[in-house]
């Protein structure tokens, strides 16, 4: 195994496998994985910063088995920031920290391609600091199916005077998500608001929409998962890899261009590419960046 | 160093709310052992395993069944579970006050104490003292982790302490584990009666330790002088020249096949 030691900020960190290849269709390395998440790093640090991450390791590359990890790996450097969270019965478990650089590209060489993190930070783990609608087609549906469901998701919320935001998931969902940033919302809060949102679109669009998780339900329509608006779920993070065939990206994108998309109907100019991503947020910069800080506050429905 | 809560709220009767923390009350004793892999020391994990597909199932793979008999289950649904699980509170609520001696100890689950948050030292005080002038307990509802929880309140030397109970549902009928009884010989009774006098002591649970785990204890310590440690495969080595990041990557990439690859026709 192949190790070189490289000192980010004045910290020492060792890299290996930095030739093997981790999306063998696209001869996409360990090294572009760490050159992407360095050069998105100013963009994706803000959305990972006090969350507790979840990653997901692909040490033999996207075609080969993966596993979740929850805890922060106990072979850390010292350097590397963590959260004690507390689970049933009183027992604790210590999650990483991804708040800076050179932990992001730790974390990216443990093969972790993929970076999953809650709602909510640890400080303040039962208040979401948004609310998430997970579009996921079903068998027979496709993004834009999705894509569909999501515009009407949109002016819904805007009624409700709901400013959304959406992002791709990189694979083949899309998410809205609603940034509220507002003390004494409680994901109890946020999934029955949800909840009831999916269940409303479900009963108005019933050929295209349902809140149910029950596979069977979800042929040829997209499923609203509003459950995971959960202090237990986690999302992607925006702008992370996604582990597919191609490395794609789960990215922001504006309304107006979603409706640009839709109208397109190619379900394949939804994925956005790393290569695309870096050019995208050098121009446009973060378009998911009211999420940390746009306040909104959930109406009484 | 303070114990950090694991839950804050207040407790409540009539007019009184007084606010606390909960915080542990026991350290499990036991020494626990991790598992390493033989070979290079690594520490283990545990993963789920389908023996149908000799595979290891993620997490977003893995639903809940109910077992009614081998390989037949009842689905349920985290919806479902959340459909039962209680309403979240932030009080410990009691309902009455009983003697704790009519209590059977089989009920007693899990301790914890109860300190004052700031603001409620006072109130606690008084409530602390009260309670164990009278000798009474406070019997309560609490919810932990989407759980209720039937609760017993005790004042204890300066600290309240609480006690999860067990519902009564959970406790297994005596009469369902007894052999019939038969007469009991008078004498044999007066017998039995006089040895237990004999051996009356008052309770100090201080004599009383865990032999094993302090000569484990004392292994570990053997162990931990004579420098017999073994460490998992480094992943930082401290020593080495270190190279710029930047440069290293440039240096370890080449070019993509994106053009080649079918499907992934590089599209502008």
């Amino acid at each position: 195994m192949s190790r070189r030691i490289v000192e980010i900020k004045g910290k020492r960190l060792s890299l290996s496998n930095l030739e093997k290849d981790l999306y063998p269709s696209y001869g996409f390395t360990k090294a572009h994985i760490l050159d992407y998440y360095r050069r998105i790093s100013k963009f994706i640090l803000p959305h990972l910063k006090d969350r507790a991450l979840t990653l997901k390791r692909y040490p033999e590359g996207v075609n080969e088995e993966y596993f979740f990890e929850k805890r922060c790996p106990s072979h850390k450097p010292e350097w590397v920031k963590t959260a004690i969270l507390r689970l049933e019965e009183g027992e604790k478990m210590t999650a990483c920290l991804v708040n800076n650089l050179e932990t992001l590209i730790w974390v990216a060489n443990l093969a972790s391609l993929e970076l999953h993190v809650p709602l909510a930070r640890v400080d303040s783990p039962d208040v979401p600091d948004s609310m998430v609608f997970d579009l996921d087609p079903g068998d027979k549906a496709n993004i834009l199916h999705c894509a569909s469901v999501s515009l009407i998701l949109r002016d819904i919320l805007q009624k409700l005077r709901l400013k959304s935001y959406i992002k791709t998931s990189g694979k083949k969902g899309l998410h809205v998500y609603v940034p509220l940033n507002s003390k004494g919302i409680t994901f109890k809060d946020t999934k029955k608001f949800s909840k009831a949102v999916a269940g409303m679109m479900q009963k108005e669009y019933p050929d295209l929409v349902t809140s149910k998780m029950a596979k069977e339900y979800r042929k040829g329509k997209v499923f609203i998962n509003w459950a995971q608006n959960d202090s237990k779920k986690t999302m992607i993070c925006v702008y992370s890899l996604r582990a597919v065939k191609k490395p794609t990206v789960s990215f922001p994108l504006s309304w107006k261009e979603l409706e640009r998309l839709a109208k397109r109907g190619d379900p394949e100019k939804f994925h956005i590419i790393y290569s695309e991503a870096i050019k995208r947020v050098k121009k446009n910069g973060d378009l998911f960046k009211d999420m940390l800080t746009k306040k909104q506050r959930l109406p009484h429905l | 160093m303070a114990e950090q809560g694991i839950w804050s709220g207040t407790i409540s009767f009539s007019l009184v709310a007084i606010p606390v923390q909960l915080v542990r009350a026991i350290e499990p004793g036991r020494v626990s052992f991790r598992m390493l892999h033989s070979k290079d020391y690594s520490p283990l994990q545990r993963r789920m395993f389908c023996p149908e597909e000799e595979k290891i199932i993620p997490s977003e793979e893995i639903i809940r069944g109910y077992e009614i008999a081998p390989n037949k289950h009842i689905l349920v649904t985290e919806e479902e579970l959340e459909s039962v699980s209680p309403e979240r509170s932030r009080t410990i609520e009691i309902s009455e006050f009983i003697d704790l001696n009519e209590v059977d100890p089989i009920y007693f689950g899990h301790p914890y104490y109860l300190v004052p948050s700031k603001g409620g030292e006072k109130a606690y005080r008084l409530l602390v003292e009260v309670m164990n002038r009278t000798n009474k307990a406070g019997i309560a509802k609490f919810v932990l982790d989407e759980r209720e929880y039937f609760v017993t309140l005790k004042s204890a030397k300066g600290v309240l302490e609480l006690i999860t109970l067990h519902y009564y549902d959970e406790i297994i009928p005596d009469k369902d584990i007894l052999p019939k009884e038969k007469e009991i010989d008078v004498d044999d009774k007066n017998r039995i009666k006089k040895h237990i006098k004999k051996m009356m002591a008052d309770f100090d649970s201080e004599k009383y330790a865990d032999r094993r785990r302090k000569k484990i204890m004392a292994i570990l310590k053997k162990k931990l002088k004579e420098k017999k440690l073994v460490e998992a495969p480094a992943t930082e080595e401290e020593e080495g020249e270190t190279e710029d990041l930047v440069a290293l990557l440039k240096k370890s990439m080449r070019p993509t096949r994106k053009k080649s690859s079918k499907g992934t026709k590089k599209k502008k």
